[in-house]
């Protein structure tokens, strides 16, 4: 049994049918489709979640590993160990209130806020360093980022109405432009990606390597 | 004294950058801790967002979506409470649903900021708010969400049945009257797949640095409109009269753009003065 | 919308014929065999020199894959740490690979594990391999910042190569291998961080660079055989929009309703 799920072919063949499932609802008009498609994307949603369960599965062997091996820091994974469980503990107590509240809201989220926050002062000196006019590029560059680093004060618009009707237009072309050549590369990268990846020439998705291949 | 110490211009190109997250510190912290008031302009994107608020209708279901963790929050928070204030006083009805584990708290957090409004419109759990949770973990739930809504989402965030909450009348897509999204980008493009792209009105409430990639949909109509990060959640509380966290950010938000254009140009007068000098002198020696 | 097609929803008819032709061209380059010929990428240059300057230094190389599941630009990522590994165990310099960041990272760890491995052992420095330069820094995207800010700051780094799917995590990356001195050699994925990455990074690799680079190292004809159908149909996207400004210049929104139908 466990050969015949292994068998590449037959993975090819049920990614091809999920395809085709999700796929062909989207375009065409047929009702019964439309309710396998739900299904099968109800089903997908919920095994993908179990991901979730994988990965602290992994941790916990992982982290026994080191630790029994007493390797560098093994005394950080058996404190994150400790962690895991006692969040899961906490949160089977109560989610409204109690310690895994209290967790959240003293531990967790002011530790995320931190690393978020902190982003604001590396954005700012790397504009500092990196704003050179050091030739006529840079010196555009410059210009521009002048012109909507004041507009994005909020005080400047209530004095100087002169900047926004620059810093819109430079928002809306060129800064609109970049965007929607991005958003053009990405979706055809993704759905070449995803042709490729349906007819088998990504092993690696199928968790295959490139010797087996 | 060193040949060429470079001296004032020498600092001036080559400052330490610890002096830069100093001095945007100083001029942040300082007006949280004592408020200046300053005058602030509206932008044309905040008028636009609060004149499409101004188009729900009471008894109108709307998909209030987290799509962001609680550092997020922090950013886009006085737009969150702003919007579920105008929405309140609509007397809109809304369901909160949540893209990251971190985000759960959050809707109790806007459900108490608003509770006075709330109480006084006389919102009913079930009836005219419910939190759903986690229930975005990946774009295959939100595409099953578009289709099927009751086929994913039997449960409020607590276990209890959605049954015979007013999500009895959400079938799909089609059902909703509009989507608010707040993001930092985790679960919005599956929204606007599975969502906008089949014709439920959207708005959104995006961080800063999301803005470029997010206003295509705003100038092809796919959005209704665009709020901007934390300056356009303090413009909206300006234009609905309820000043919050976001209006009492922006003397720093301001303080913290003007000083950064100083320590621009501070750079710049050193680069000239001497960073240049120097490889001028180089280049004349080289030769 | 310009007519309708039976049986096909409406305002969807295009979309579905792009998206045959798309992945009938894919098939049809792929099955060909050809090897489509790709240029260089100048960021590949920046990488070599980089992973050299750590060797004369006689410090570590720092390279990443990014935070996603098995995607595009995760791939990219994995082709470019292969290139990386086979450079670093060619001149002897210590690869360390921090993982984590996503909930889809733990899956795509056991592969960048082997591709580094493969990597020392085709060099013949099997030896040199020490699963403990690949380190998992959680599935949280900021606990994992958290590691890699700290491993660069303990081993000072001679290049940083940030490549494959970063979020917000890229900015603080990118700055702290700027202030230990290093080298940064990044790919910015998301619009929203290729402008702060271009101030912050010594070498960019913008948008579509990262899976090009991937496709030329790897050698793959079907990796290959993408990049040259995106290019065609980038080409066909320009080609319409100079169609329709010139239409709706003239007054007539035939491309519009083409595109609508």
């Amino acid at each position: 049994m466990a050969e015949i799920l292994k068998n590449r072919q037959l993975q090819i063949i049920v990614m091809m049918l999920s395809f085709l499932f999700v796929f062909l609802p989207y375009f065409l008009n047929v009702p019964q489709l439309n309710t396998a498609s739900t299904k099968l994307i109800t089903i997908t949603s919920i095994v993908t979640a179990f991901t979730i369960a994988l990965a602290v599965i992994a941790q916990f062997r992982r982290g026994m590993n080191i630790i029994n091996r007493r390797s560098r820091g093994w005394y950080f994974k058996a404190y994150m160990l400790l962690t895991l469980v006692l969040m899961v503990g906490f949160s089977l107590i109560s989610r409204e209130t109690g310690p895994y509240h209290w967790v959240m809201f003293a531990v967790v989220n002011p530790l995320s806020s931190v690393n978020y926050g902190i982003l604001a002062f590396y954005m700012a000196s790397t504009a500092a360093r990196a704003f050179r006019a050091r030739n006529t590029k840079a010196l555009m560059l410059l210009i521009s980022g002048f012109i909507v680093l004041i507009y994005q004060a909020p005080l400047t618009g209530a004095y100087f109405g002169g900047f926004e009707p620059i810093a819109l237009y430079l928002g809306s072309t060129f800064a609109m432009a970049a965007g929607r050549m991005f958003l053009i590369s990405v979706t055809v990268g993704a759905i070449v990606f995803g042709v490729r990846v349906i007819l088998g020439n990504e092993p690696s998705v199928l968790g295959i390597s490139k010797e087996e291949k | 004294m060193a040949k060429d110490s470079g001296g004032i211009l020498r600092w001036m190109a080559e400052y330490d950058r610890r002096y830069v997250y100093l001095a945007l510190f100083l001029v942040m912290v300082g007006p949280l801790l004592r408020p200046i008031g300053m005058p602030i302009s509206v932008s044309p994107d905040t008028r636009q967002y609060y004149q499409v608020l101004q188009t729900v209708q009471p008894g109108d279901k709307v998909f209030f979506t987290l799509n962001t963790e609680f550092s997020g929050y922090n950013e886009i928070q006085s737009g969150i409470i702003a919007t579920m204030r105008v929405l309140v006083e609509k007397h809109a009805r809304v369901c909160f649903g949540v893209a990251h584990v971190e985000a759960t708290v959050i809707p109790d957090l806007i459900v108490k900021a608003v509770q006075a409004e709330m109480t006084a419109n006389d919102y009913q759990y079930g009836r005219d708010y419910v939190i759903l949770g986690y229930i975005f973990p990946n774009e295959a739930a939100v595409a099953a969400g578009a289709q099927d809504f009751h086929g994913v989402v039997t449960q409020d965030w607590l276990g209890r049945p959605i049954a015979g909450t007013f999500l009895d009348e959400i079938d799909d897509w089609e059902d909703w009257d509009m989507i608010a999204d707040f993001t930092t980008g985790i679960a919005t493009s599956y929204l606007v797949n599975h969502y906008a792209l089949r014709g439920t009105p959207m708005i959104m409430n995006c961080i800063g640095v999301m803005i470029a990639s997010e206003k295509p949909y705003l100038d092809s109509g796919i959005l209704l409109a665009l709020l901007q990060s934390m300056r356009g959640g303090a413009e909206l509380e300006f234009l609905i009269g309820h000043p919050g966290p976001g209006l009492t950010a922006m003397d720093g938000f301001s303080f913290g753009h003007y000083m950064l254009i100083i320590f621009i140009l501070v750079g710049n007068v050193g680069y000239f003065g001497y960073t240049r000098q120097q490889q001028m002198k180089v280049d004349k020696e080289a030769k | 919308m310009l007519f309708s097609v039976p049986g096909i929803i409406d305002g969807r008819f295009i979309g579905f014929l792009l998206n045959i032709a798309m992945a009938a061209l894919v098939y049809y380059y792929i099955k060909s065999k050809k090897m489509v010929h790709i240029r260089r990428v100048p960021g590949l240059d920046a990488i070599e020199e980089a992973v050299g300057r750590s060797a004369e230094m006689g410090k570590p190389v720092v390279c990443s894959f990014g935070i996603g599941g098995f995607t595009y630009w995760t791939l990219a990522g994995l082709a470019i740490l292969s290139h990386v590994a086979h450079l670093s165990a060619k001149t002897g310099s210590r690869l360390i690979v921090p993982t984590g960041g996503g909930d889809q990272s733990l899956i795509v760890r056991p592969v960048a594990e082997e591709i580094v491995k493969t990597a020392y052992t085709m060099e013949g420095v099997e030896d040199q391999y020490n699963p403990d330069d690949l380190p998992f820094y959680s599935g949280q995207q900021y606990a994992y910042i958290g590691g890699y800010v700290g491993v660069m700051q303990r081993v000072r780094p001679g290049s940083v190569i940030m490549t494959g799917s970063h979020a917000s995590e890229a900015m603080n990356i990118a700055e702290t291998s700027n202030a230990v001195g290093a080298i940064t050699i990044t790919s910015g994925s998301y619009i929203s961080n290729v402008a702060a990455l271009a101030c912050a990074s010594d070498y960019i690799l913008i948008g579509e660079e990262a899976p090009a680079a991937g496709a030329y190292l790897s050698d793959d004809p079907s990796q290959r055989a993408s990049i040259r159908v995106q290019d065609l149909f980038k080409w066909l996207a320009i080609a319409i929009m100079i169609l329709g400004i010139a239409a709706r210049s003239l007054g007539n929104d035939l491309m519009l309703r083409l595109l609508s139908t």
